[in-house]
């Protein structure tokens, strides 16, 4: 499963997300990622409710890193930073990131919405009652991702 | 020089959309972010401030912007969805409330005619202010251009969005309250002349919905009577 959006803000540049299930070398995938072999972020699709939240993030880790202030070491690092709701580093890591016994993979994916884990998500981003009530889960994810550095 | 150039990735994405309204302090651009409709917010510095200053200020109306939408967002209260802020340009990227009117053009729209709806609308009104001051936000700059009606999708009642958020604050304050219903009240009767009674409907509904309300109205009615003096002696 794939889909492409390209970034009306950074011409030129095009995300493409990719899906994969039934994974059974996430530990390996892992040890390439950390050592830069792998052209993309690996997310836990668990935690991702659309794949416009990934393509938010992926704006913005190309923003800062433009703007020389990334909060982490690489563009696909900065990625898994941007989703996550806190400035905390090895959280955003051990929440958006895979982890060696996932058996599904998201590298900035469709279908998406089949695999993510509405009730932790929820939690995660601290959605209210009222919220949940009179909103979407991705507008609540989105504007959270958005505003933390000024929360 | 008017601003200070900033120029990025941003600005050259502006100059390349609509420009919708050249206010005083910002432009509002429509365009489109990651496939979707949006609408795009940047403040500018001013000639006459200080640059320092300017910054500072132009910085924190951008950050209130931002902050009280998400407030109002955890509490139930429509906003536009923020998608993207880039502090160096001050630009703020929301999600375009498509289809919809401001409550301004639609009071106006109705000629004075339609006097149910014009009164659901204005107890709609009084019921979101009421919630909004009840979480401590003061809007700063009420006016029936900052609230924009969105037509529900198949049959059910328009949803009312609050925006435009630059100028507001947290205060439990019940004069702070009074103060931000004074200036809707100011704007309301001099946009849409001769709506006293829509506008009384609109605060007996804030009324019904508050428990905080009658500390607000009696400072309200402080604020006009204080107003009128002014207006009697200048
Ligand atoms: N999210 C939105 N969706 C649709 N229309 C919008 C949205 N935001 C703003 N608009 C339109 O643009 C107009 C101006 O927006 P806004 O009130 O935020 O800016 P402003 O009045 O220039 O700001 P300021 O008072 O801070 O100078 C609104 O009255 C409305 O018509
Ligand atoms: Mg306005």
């Amino acid at each position: 499963m794939q889909m492409t959006q390209t970034l009306e803000l950074f011409p030129g540049h095009v995300v493409t997300q990719l899906l994969f299930k039934d994974v059974k070398n996430a530990a390996e995938l892992r040890k390439s990622a950390m050592a830069g072999e792998i052209p993309g972020a690996l997310i836990n699709p668990s935690m991702v409710v659309d794949p416009f939240q990934v393509l938010v993030a992926t704006n913005k880790a190309l923003h800062l890193q433009k703007a020389g202030k990334m909060k982490t070491r690489t563009l696909y690092s900065e990625i898994i930073f941007n989703l996550s709701p806190t400035n905390n580093i090895s959280e955003a890591f051990k929440r958006f990131g895979i982890s060696d016994s996932d058996d599904a993979v998201q590298i900035p994916v469709d279908r998406v919405s089949s695999l993510s884990d509405t009730a932790k998500i929820k939690k995660l981003y601290k959605v209210t009652p009222q919220e949940d009530a009179s909103g979407s889960l991705l507008d609540a994810v989105i504007c959270r991702m958005a505003t933390k550095d000024v929360l | 020089m008017a601003d200070e150039k900033v120029s990025n990735h941003v600005v050259q994405y502006l100059n390349s959309v609509e420009l919708l309204k050249q206010g005083a302090e910002a432009r509002v651009y429509r365009g489109k972010f990651l496939g979707k409709p949006t609408i795009m917010k940047e403040r500018f510095s001013k000639l006459y401030r200080h640059p320092t200053l300017d910054e500072k200020l132009t910085h924190r109306r951008t950050v209130q912007e931002v902050r009280s939408i998400l407030r109002c967002r955890r509490a139930g209260i429509s906003t536009p969805v923020v998608y993207f802020v880039d502090y160096t340009s001050h630009c703020i990227f929301l999600e375009d409330i498509v289809g919809s009117v401001t409550v301004r053009d639609y009071i106006n729209s109705t000629q004075g005619s339609e006097t149910k709806c014009l009164n659901l609308l204005a107890r709609k009104m009084g019921q979101i202010l009421a919630k909004m001051h009840d979480e401590d936000l003061i809007h700063g700059d009420l006016t029936t251009s900052n609230m924009l009606l969105r037509q529900g999708s198949g049959g059910e009642e328009a949803d009312l969005v609050l925006i435009d958020f630059g100028l507001s604050y947290i205060s439990s304050l019940p004069e702070d309250k009074g103060v931000d219903l004074y200036v809707l009240e100011k704007a309301f009767l001099s946009t849409h002349p001769n709506t006293e009674v829509l506008f009384d409907t609109l605060l007996k509904s804030y009324t019904a919905a508050s428990k905080k309300a009658p500390a607000v109205i009696k400072k309200l009615d402080e604020v006009r009577l204080r107003g009128r003096k002014r207006s009697m002696v200048g």
